[in-house]
C-alpha cells in the first residue's frame, strides 16, 4: 500500500545551519500521528516540508505517491493563522473559493454544532474558537492528509479536549491520516496511533504505539548484570544505584534471567528516554532501508 | 479568487475610488466654474494673448494655480501611496501574519494565487491612473490662454497626463510589492517602497530633460518664435563674435538691479548684436518624451515584478 506520508533521505538547511537531516520514513494511511519532539526539533521543518511550504534542500516528501502540493493535503499552521478581518463566513468562502472538493455543509454544520457565529468576525473570537474555525477550514477541504502544527498550543485544558474531541471525530467519520506534533506528549497518548519522535533534527523513532510499547521493556534487577544485558539489547535509559539498576531496553522478548523483573513500559516515559539519549533510535526496516539506499555510500 | 483579492483589498480599492471620484469632483467643478468666470469676464477678442485680455488670464491663473495645489501633489503623492498601501502589504502582510501558510495550502496553487492578485491589482492600478491623466487632461484647456500649456514643461502636470500617472502607479504598485517580498514585514517594506517610489521620482524628474537632443534656437524675438510651453533645458548668450556664455557681459551694457533694469539690459544686449540662445524640446515632442519615461519605467517594473514572483514562488524558508 502506498504510504500516505514518505519522507527519503529529506533534509533542509537553513542559512542557520541543518533543521532537519537524513529523514526517511513512512506512514501507513488511516493513521493518526503523534510527532514529538523537544522545541528547536524540526517538526515544524518537517511538517512545511510535508505540506509543500517549503522545498527540501535534500531528499523527497510524497503524500499518496504524490509531489505534496497535488496530492491534497490540508495544514493548520502552529499559529492558526485567519484572516482577521474577515468574518467567519467570509473565512469559509475563502476555503470554498480555493478548494474544489470543499464541504460547504460540513463546514457550517461544524461551525454550527460549536456554537460559533458565522457573522463575527474572526479577529473578535476567542483563541479556542479560532482553532476551531482554523481546523473547520481544513476539514471541510476533505483532505486525505491533514498535518496540523502544535494544534493544541495556546489553548486552556478545556478548549484542548473540545478540540481534540471534535478532531477526533472528525477522523473517526472521514478516514483521513492525520500528523500533529506537540511538544506536550501527554495530549497524544490516548488520540494517536503512530508515533515519529524527532531530536535536534534527526529521526529517532517511527513506527505503530503499541508495537512500540510492545518493543520496549523495563528492567530492574542487581547492578552487576546489567552489563551483561546491555551486551546483548539496545539500551536506552538507564539508572542506578549501588545495588539496583534500572533498564530501559528495545527488545521484543522477555529477558529469561530470572534475577530480573520486568514492567510495561509507559508511551511518556519511553519517549523522554529517547529524547534523553539521541544517539539511539528505534526505527522501522522500510525507513533504514531507504535511508540505507540514497545516503550511505559506504553501505552497498 | 477574484473575490478573494477583491475582499482583501477593498480597502485601498475604496481609497482609490475616492481619491479618483474626489479629484474628479474638483476638477470639473473648477472647469465649469473657471469657463463661468470666463465667459462673464472676458472682453471681446478674448480668449487670447491680447493686453486687454491680461485681467480674465490672471483670473483664471489664480484658479489653475489653486487646484494645482491639489493636483501638483499627487505626482509624487499617489506613486508613494500606492507604493505603500497597495504594494508593500500584498505579500509582506502575508508573511508577518502567517497568513501565507493558509493561503498557499489550499488546493489551488500558489502561482495561480500570484498571478491573479498581481494582475488583478496591476490591472485596477493602471487603469486608474488613466481615468486620473484623462480627467486631468479634460480640465487643463480651460486655461491654455492663461497659463500656456502646462502640460509638457510643468514636471508635475507632465507626469499627471498621458501615460504618465498609469506606468507610475504601476511601477511603484510593484515596487512596493518587491519590497514586501524582500522584507517580509508591512512597516518596513512600506518604508522601503516610499524611500525607493521617491528616489526614483527625484532621479526620473530630473533626467526628464535628456530623453532627447535638445533643439538649438538662436533668436532675439524669443516671444514669437519660442515654443509656448516648450520644455526648457539650458539658456545663454551669444555674442556678435559668436561666444557662447552663460551669463550676459558685464561690460557692455548696464548691469541690471531691477526687473525693468534686465529687460533694458536685455534690449541694449540685442542691439549691439547679442542673441539669446535656447536648448528646449517644444510641445511636438510631448509624447515621444511620454513614452521614455514610460519605457524607463516599465523596464524597471518589469524585473520588480519578476523578483516578485521568483522570490514568492521560491519556498527556501
Amino acid at each position: 500500500m502506498t504510504p500516505a506520508l514518505e519522507a527519503t533521505g529529506l533534509g533542509k538547511r537553513y542559512r542557520g545551519g541543518w533543521a532537519l537531516r537524513d529523514l526517511s520514513l513512512a506512514v501507513p494511511e488511516g493513521r493518526v500521528v503523534a510527532l514529538v519532539g523537544p522545541n528547536g526539533a524540526g517538526k515544524s521543518t518537517l511538517l512545511h516540508l510535508a505540506v509543500g511550504l517549503l522545498d527540501p534542500t535534500h531528499g523527497t516528501v510524497r503524500a499518496f505517491g504524490e509531489p505534496v502540493r497535488q496530492a491534497g493535503v490540508a495544514f493548520m499552521a502552529q499559529d492558526k493563522p485567519l484572516y482577521d478581518g474577515f468574518t467567519v463566513a467570509e473565512m469559509l468562502r475563502f476555503g470554498r473559493t480555493l478548494n474544489p472538493g470543499w464541504d460547504d455543509d460540513l463546514a457550517r454544520n461544524r461551525l454550527a454544532e460549536l456554537e460559533i457565529p458565522l457573522r463575527r468576525k474572526v479577529g473578535r473570537l476567542s483563541g479556542g474558537q479560532q482553532t476551531q474555525v482554523a481546523l473547520t477550514l481544513a476539514v471541510a477541504k476533505r483532505p486525505r492528509l491533514l498535518v496540523l502544527d502544535e494544534p493544541l498550543a495556546d489553548l486552556d485544558p478545556l478548549a484542548r479536549q473540545d478540540v481534540l474531541r471534535a478532531l477526533m471525530s472528525t477522523v473517526a467519520e472521514s478516514g483521513m491520516t492525520v500528523v500533529f506534533s506537540s511538544h506536550v506528549v501527554a495530549d497524544l497518548k490516548d488520540t494517536c496511533d503512530w508515533l515519529v519522535v524527532l531530536n535536534r533534527g534527526r529521526l529517532q523513532v517511527s513506527g505503530d504505539i503499541d508495537e512500540l510499547v510492545a518493543g520496549h521493556r523495563v528492567l530492574r534487577g542487581p547492578v552487576e548484570a546489567a552489563d551483561a544485558i546491555a551486551d546483548r539489547l539496545p539500551v536506552i535509559a538507564h539508572e542506578r544505584t549501588d545495588r539496583q539498576a534500572t533498564l530501559l531496553v528495545r527488545s521484543a522478548q522477555p529477558v529469561p534471567d530470572p534475577r530480573w523483573h520486568e514492567h510495561r513500559v509507559d508511551l511518556e516515559q519511553m519517549v523522554l528516554a529517547y529524547l534523553r539519549d539521541p544517539g539511539s533510535s528505534a526505527l522501522p526496516r522500510p525507513a533504514l532501508a531507504a535511508l540505507g539506499k540514497d545516503d550511505r555510500p559506504w553501505s552497498g | 479568487m477574484v473575490w478573494l483579492t477583491l475582499r482583501q483589498h477593498r480597502m485601498q480599492l475604496l481609497a482609490m475610488l475616492v481619491l479618483l471620484l474626489g479629484a474628479g469632483a474638483l476638477l470639473l467643478f473648477s472647469g465649469l466654474e473657471a469657463q463661468g468666470y470666463a465667459a462673464a469676464h472676458a472682453p471681446p477678442g478674448c480668449p487670447g494673448q491680447q493686453d486687454v485680455c491680461g485681467e480674465v488670464n490672471a483670473g483664471l491663473a489664480d484658479r489653475y494655480d489653486a487646484v494645482y495645489l491639489f493636483v501638483g501633489m499627487l505626482p509624487l503623492a499617489a506613486p508613494v501611496l500606492v507604493g505603500a498601501f497597495w504594494g508593500a502589504p500584498l505579500l509582506a502582510r502575508e508573511y508577518e501574519q502567517g497568513t501565507n501558510k493558509l493561503a498557499w495550502t489550499q488546493a489551488a496553487s500558489l502561482r495561480r494565487w500570484l498571478t491573479v492578485k498581481l494582475a488583478l491589482l496591476a490591472t485596477a492600478v493602471t487603469v486608474s491612473g488613466l481615468v486620473m491623466s484623462a480627467m486631468v487632461s479634460a480640465w487643463l484647456p480651460g486655461f491654455r490662454e492663461a497659463k500656456g500649456d502646462t502640460s509638457f514643461a510643468n514636471a508635475g502636470v507632465f507626469s499627471m497626463v498621458g501615460v504618465s500617472p498609469a506606468v507610475w502607479w504601476l511601477f511603484a504598485f510593484l515596487f512596493g510589492a518587491a519590497s514586501g517580498t524582500v522584507v517580509r514585514r508591512v512597516l518596513p517594506a512600506m518604508a522601503v517602497a516610499v524611500l525607493g517610489v521617491v528616489t526614483v521620482t527625484f532621479v526620473l524628474f530630473n533626467l526628464r530633460d535628456t530623453y532627447a537632443e535638445p533643439v538649438r534656437l538662436v533668436t532675439t524675438h524669443y516671444e514669437t518664435a519660442l515654443d509656448r510651453g516648450a520644455m526648457m533645458k539650458e539658456l545663454t548668450w551669444l555674442s556678435p563674435s559668436g561666444v557662447e556664455s552663460a551669463l550676459p557681459p558685464f561690460d557692455v551694457c548696464s548691469m541690471p538691479n531691477t526687473q525693468r533694469g534686465a529687460i533694458e539690459q536685455e534690449t541694449c544686449l540685442f542691439e549691439k548684436g547679442y542673441q539669446r540662445v535656447f536648448y528646449h524640446h517644444p510641445t511636438s515632442r510631448f509624447w515621444r518624451f511620454q513614452w521614455t519615461e514610460a519605457g524607463i519605467l516599465l523596464a524597471g517594473a518589469l524585473p520588480l515584478g519578476g523578483l516578485t514572483v521568483i522570490r514568492t514562488l521560491r519556498r527556501r524558508n
